[in-house]
C-alpha cells in the first residue's frame, strides 16, 4: 500500500524514547509544499505521542484524537523546517493516553500541546498491528526518507450564512477519496481530527478578521485553540455543518466557539483565542 | 480494604465543583445537571465526554481515577464469570451494580443489563462518589505519596 505510512505521517525518525513516558523525534517539511499548517504540526505532536503509546501496549491498542485542553500555536512554520518533536505521557492505560508535546524548529517553540487525552481503541480495527511494530523499529532505527506527505488536496467550507463579525456558518463536504485515507486508517479509513480543525480554523480566521481590527496596524491572528473535543469518527464522503461565533472580543483579545455537526450530532467543539499582532 | 460507605454530607461538599467540572465538559447549562441526572441520557453525553469529565475531575480535586477499573471497582468480589455472562450482567452482578451505584433509582437498570451500558447508569452522584473512593484511597494507611 503505496500511501501507508506516508501521505498522513509527520514523523520521521525516533530519536529517543522511555516506554510509556516519553519520547522525541523530528519531522522535515518536505520544502515542495506550499505550506504547513498549525494543525499538521499539532498532528505530528500527536502522532509521535501514538508511537510511545501504541509501543506501550504492544502495538495492540492505540490512541486516537479525543481532547485537547490548549494547543498553543507560537510561531508559524515554513516547508522546509525540520520540526523537533517531543512528548511527554502523564498516562497510558487501556482507555486513555493523556499527554503533552511541543514541537520545536532550530530550538525555538512552534507549538505547545497541553492536558491532551486520546482515547485507546483496538488497532487490529485500524491498522495491522505487525505493520505498526515494524514501523516503529524503523523509525527508531535509520528512519524514514522525509517528503512522503505530498500535500493536502483543497479542503475549504463554503460560507452559507451567519452575521457579519458575529457568526459563520459554513458546509463541508468530507472528500470521499484523498490519498490520506489509505494511512489514516489503512483499515478504517477517518477524516483526520486535525484537519476538521484545519477547515474550522479558516472559517475562524475568516470571521476574526470582520471584528474590528485591535488597532490601526493590527490584526487578529490565533494564537491558542482551548477545549478541542473530537466526539465522533468523520467518515470519508460525509457533510459537516461548522458554525463558528464570536463570545468575547476585548481589547487584547477575541473569543470564537466553534462547533461542527454531522447528520446526526455534535463531532468536534473548541474555543478559538485570537490575539492582536502588528501587521508586517 | 477502604470503607465504601459514602454519607450524603461527603457528596453535598463536592457535588457543586463536580457539577460545575460536569457542565464545563460537555457543555451544558448548570442547571441541567442535577445529582440523578444521567451523563448519557439526560445530557447526550459520550464515551469521549467520560474521558473528559474524568480528566478534569482528576486535576480538580489532585486524585487518579482508574477509568478501565470502573467496572471492576463495582464488582467488587464477584469473579467476571460471576458477575457477567457474555457480556450481560448476572443476577449476582445486578444485585452488586444495584448496591455499588445505590444513586441510581432500581427503574434504571434494565433486565438484561449488558456491561457496556453500565456507563448510561453514570449519574453526577456516581462521579462525586468516584472522587470521594479515590481521596480516600490516597489518604489510606499505606497509600503511595502522590508523584
Amino acid at each position: 500500500m503505496v500511501n501507508h505510512f506516508r501521505a498522513f505521517s509527520f514523523v520521521d525518525r525516533i530519536t529517543s524514547v522511555q516506554a510509556g513516558v516519553r519520547i522525541g523525534g523530528d519531522y522535515a517539511i518536505p520544502p515542495v509544499l506550499e505550506s504547513f499548517p498549525g494543525s499538521l504540526v499539532a498532528e505530528a505532536v500527536g502522532q509521535l505521542a501514538a508511537w510511545v503509546a501504541m509501543a506501550a501496549h504492544n502495538f495492540e491498542r492505540r490512541p486516537i484524537a479525543g481532547l485537547a485542553g490548549s494547543i498553543e500555536l507560537l510561531a508559524p512554520v515554513q516547508p522546509g523546517q525540520v520540526l523537533a518533536l517531543a512528548a511527554e505521557l502523564e498516562s497510558a492505560d487501556e482507555d486513555a493516553v493523556a499527554y503533552g508535546g511541543t514541537a520545536r524548529v532550530d530550538g525555538v517553540p512552534v507549538i505547545r500541546l497541553q492536558d491532551c487525552v486520546g482515547p485507546m481503541v483496538p488497532v487490529d480495527e485500524f491498522d495491522n498491528p505487525q505493520a505498526l511494530r515494524d514501523r516503529f523499529a524503523f523509525l527508531c532505527g535509520s528512519g524514514a526518507s522525509p517528503g512522503g506527505f505530498g500535500g493536502l488536496p483543497v479542503l475549504a467550507a463554503e460560507r452559507n450564512g451567519g452575521e457579519i463579525g458575529r457568526r459563520a456558518t459554513a458546509v463541508f463536504q468530507v472528500p470521499a477519496s484523498a490519498a490520506f485515507f489509505a494511512d489514516h486508517f489503512p483499515r478504517r479509513p477517518v477524516f483526520p481530527g486535525s484537519l476538521i480543525m484545519h477547515v474550522n480554523l479558516q472559517l475562524a480566521s475568516a470571521l476574526a478578521q470582520e471584528l474590528s481590527p485591535p488597532g490601526p496596524t493590527a490584526r487578529w491572528v490565533l494564537r491558542e485553540v482551548l477545549d478541542m473535543k473530537l466526539r465522533a469518527f468523520i467518515a470519508p464522503g460525509e457533510s459537516l455543518n461548522l458554525e463558528v461565533r464570536v463570545s468575547d472580543c476585548l481589547a487584547g483579545s477575541a473569543t470564537l466557539a466553534m462547533e461542527t455537526r454531522n447528520a446526526r450530532e455534535i463531532v468536534a467543539t473548541a474555543r478559538l483565542l485570537f490575539m492582536p499582532e502588528e501587521r508586517p | 480494604m477502604i470503607d465504601t460507605t459514602i454519607t450524603k454530607e461527603e457528596i453535598v461538599a463536592i457535588l457543586p465543583k463536580v457539577a460545575e467540572i460536569i457542565a464545563a465538559a460537555l457543555p451544558c447549562d448548570l442547571e441541567r445537571v442535577k445529582p440523578e441526572t444521567s451523563l448519557i441520557n439526560d445530557l447526550d453525553a459520550q464515551s469521549v465526554d467520560f474521558l473528559d469529565v474524568v480528566f478534569r475531575l482528576e486535576r480538580a480535586f489532585k486524585v487518579k481515577i482508574p477509568r478501565g477499573k470502573i467496572v471492576k471497582e463495582a464488582r467488587g468480589d464477584l469473579s467476571e464469570s460471576e458477575f457477567d455472562q457474555g457480556g450481560v450482567v448476572s443476577d449476582a452482578g445486578l444485585a452488586r451494580l444495584k448496591t455499588f451505584l445505590s444513586e441510581v433509582p432500581p427503574e434504571r437498570f434494565a433486565s438484561p443489563l449488558k456491561v457496556a451500558d453500565i456507563p448510561r447508569l453514570f449519574t453526577t452522584e456516581t462521579f462525586c462518589k468516584m472522587v470521594i473512593r479515590q481521596q480516600r484511597a490516597a489518604t489510606a494507611p499505606g497509600a503511595a505519596a502522590p508523584s
